[in-house]
């Protein structure tokens, strides 16, 4: 037996949680789907994963950290208020649940505490929503990742084609589902199976082999075509790297921290001039190897979840998975 | 009392505290010492040797330096003029007040160093990093061995801590100072000649070293010293990347799966052969 919900009645359980929550809903918004504060006039996405990952709910693609006013001599440095909204995420996919797990490893472990961070995955309650077909580009499936069933959710939420299911799976999630139980049915369900996925990769023991070919010649190959953009580090969930930079108006200033991408030149761009990573070469090597085989390393676990983001966003269509796939034929 | 390496990751570790600027040296012509505290006169965070610190001025930007020394109640840091943010530091007068987080990074093994004796080898501004662990040995002398040290830099003005090395080390028991510059100038009747051809000359006997410099002086010295016979895990350096965060999160400094500034900055040779050969 589970709660479920027609779904075209989905709002009014949005609407009734709205009351307690910033609920945030994929949804499509001058073309781009993302997670969207939820209102009545939102144009919901849930026939496939959005275009720009959660990431940016937890670890804002550019965050104020703290005043300062410079004068003179002076300086003073002033904390900002914490935000204290409980929020909800409506929606979540399995894979973008994985990409939490490696963030929470990045920002949470190995002896330091962030607290940008942690302030806003602390008080952001999960459902996440089962998919029914792969994209074009999903590959989660070879990367460890159940695309129905999420890892690190308060709430399973079921799609069953013209209803939604509900399953609590933490005591907080209990909670959420007792709020909106008066709007739901229980019936007997059968989760729909999955489709085939169209791209796959066989990562088995491709991190232990990397660890060999730091010097490979096909790193060379692969960069070829790379411009650098950095879009795919901006569309991953996982990607984390950051800047810190000062906003100074006057006297006044204000610390920021935002996205930044191993992809630019200038990211390890020393004052002495020493760049460590001076080509393309380097910086697509150490974003790959990062992903398949530093973070496995560091974290024991793969910072990919296959979400294929960046396979539909690269302009020059550089393929994770065929990427992977070199890495395992090469001698 | 200083802030404690376990205070500090209870607080946002990555906002720094309000502190001082108490005294200038000029070391070099592009190398000065700044002297700092907390505004209350304490010492903003206490570090072991090899340690870092986040120095910045706010407005412009902020910077990880290596803590050269430690005193009762302030902290040093030698920075040399190469940036933005250093040609700023560079302006500032006494008194100035700036931002600092801190303290970062493992630092050198102390335990290991214990009754040993110690070779440093520093280059120019490398030496900075090197001088804080040279401070503490000699700070408690009596827990090490043999210190020597050998240093060179491009000239005698370049040359920094002429102090240590001319008044204060020369008068430390048991610690032999080999002072190098590059070329021949008037006014100098010291060794003449490059840091890696003067440890060769210098022929130690296999020790635990220390050593920090330009790559160009690393690369020379480390065959040098594997000729003598140092073993590996008794070559101790400290690496230097761009660094933002400074807790191993904001992803730049990695070298393979390390964060230079969580798990470096000081490594043994040991543990870089282990590591990429680049980054």
């Amino acid at each position: 037996m589970m709660k479920i919900i027609a779904k075209e009645r989905l709002p009014e359980v949005l609407q009734l949680l709205a009351k307690d929550y910033n609920v945030l809903v994929p949804a499509k918004f001058e073309g781009v789907s993302r997670f969207t504060p939820y209102s009545a006039d939102v144009e919901l996405a849930l026939e496939e994963n959005v275009l720009m990952p959660p990431k940016d709910i937890f670890f804002p693609q550019t965050e104020k950290m703290y005043k300062f006013k410079a004068k003179d001599k002076s300086l003073e440095i002033e904390e900002l208020p914490v935000e204290k909204e409980e929020q909800l995420i409506f929606g979540i996919r399995s894979c973008d649940l994985k990409s939490l797990e490696c963030l929470d490893q990045v920002f949470l472990t190995k002896g330091y505490v962030d607290h940008f961070y942690k302030d806003k995955r602390d008080r952001t309650a999960l459902i996440a929503l089962s998919c029914l077909q792969p994209q074009e580009a999903c590959f989660c499936g070879s990367m460890g990742v159940d695309p129905q069933n999420g890892v690190g959710a308060d709430i399973q939420a079921y799609d069953l084609k013209d209803k939604i299911g509900f399953k609590a799976i933490s005591a907080k999630g209990q909670e959420i589902l007792e709020k909106i139980s008066g709007l739901l049915a229980e019936e007997e369900v059968t989760i729909p199976t999955f489709g085939e996925f169209n791209l796959k990769a066989d990562i088995e023991g491709v991190p232990e082999k990397l660890q060999g070919m730091f010097d490979h010649p096909l790193w060379a190959d692969i960069c070829r075509k790379c411009l650098n953009c950095g879009a795919c580090t901006y569309v991953c969930p996982t990607c984390h790297c950051f800047d810190i930079d000062s906003e100074v108006r006057g006297e006044d200033g204000v610390k920021i921290r935002c996205w930044d991408t191993c992809m630019f030149g200038e990211y390890t761009q020393m004052a002495g001039g020493h760049n460590p990573r001076p080509t393309k070469k380097e910086r697509v090597r150490n974003r790959f190897m990062h992903k398949l085989r530093y973070f496995p390393e560091r974290y024991k676990m793969l910072l990919c979840t296959g979400c294929g983001r960046c396979v539909v966003k690269c302009p020059v269509n550089l393929d994770i998975t065929a990427i992977i796939k070199k890495i395992k034929e090469a001698e | 009392m200083a802030v404690t390496v376990e205070q500090v990751k209870e607080i946002n570790p990555l906002v720094p505290i309000k502190a001082k600027v108490i005294k200038i040296v000029q070391e070099t012509p592009d190398v000065k010492t700044f002297h700092i505290t907390t505004i209350d006169d304490k010492k903003p965070f206490d570090p072991l040797p090899g340690q870092l610190g986040m120095l910045s001025l706010p407005a412009i930007g902020e910077a990880m330096f290596s803590v050269t020394n430690k005193g009762e109640n302030h902290i040093e840091m030698a920075i040399k003029s190469v940036g933005q943010l250093t040609e700023a530091l560079h302006e500032i007068e006494e008194g100035q007040e700036v931002g600092i987080r801190g303290p970062y990074g493992n630092g050198f093994p102390l335990d290991y160093f214990k009754g040993k004796d110690i070779l440093f080898i520093g280059g120019g501004i490398g030496l900075a990093p090197v001088r804080s662990l040279i401070m503490e040995c000699v700070r408690n002398r009596e827990n090490y061995g043999k210190l020597s040290v050998v240093y060179g830099a491009r000239s005698k003005a370049d040359l920094c801590f002429k102090e240590d090395l001319f008044e204060n080390w020369p008068k430390v028991p048991n610690m032999d100072l080999y002072v190098t510059i590059d070329r021949e100038e008037e006014g100098w009747d010291g060794h003449v000649g490059f840091v890696p051809a003067y440890v060769e000359e210098l022929a130690f006997q296999p020790q635990v070293t220390v050593l920090c410099g330009p790559p160009v002086m690393i690369k020379f010295t480390l065959p040098a010293l594997q000729k003598m016979g140092f073993a590996d895990q008794d070559i101790i350096t400290t690496l230097e990347m761009r660094m933002k965060c400074g807790i191993g999160k904001c992803g730049r400094c990695n070298i393979g799966s390390c964060y230079v500034c969580l798990d470096g900055p000081v490594f043994t040779m040991e543990q870089l052969k282990e590591l990429p050969p680049e980054y």
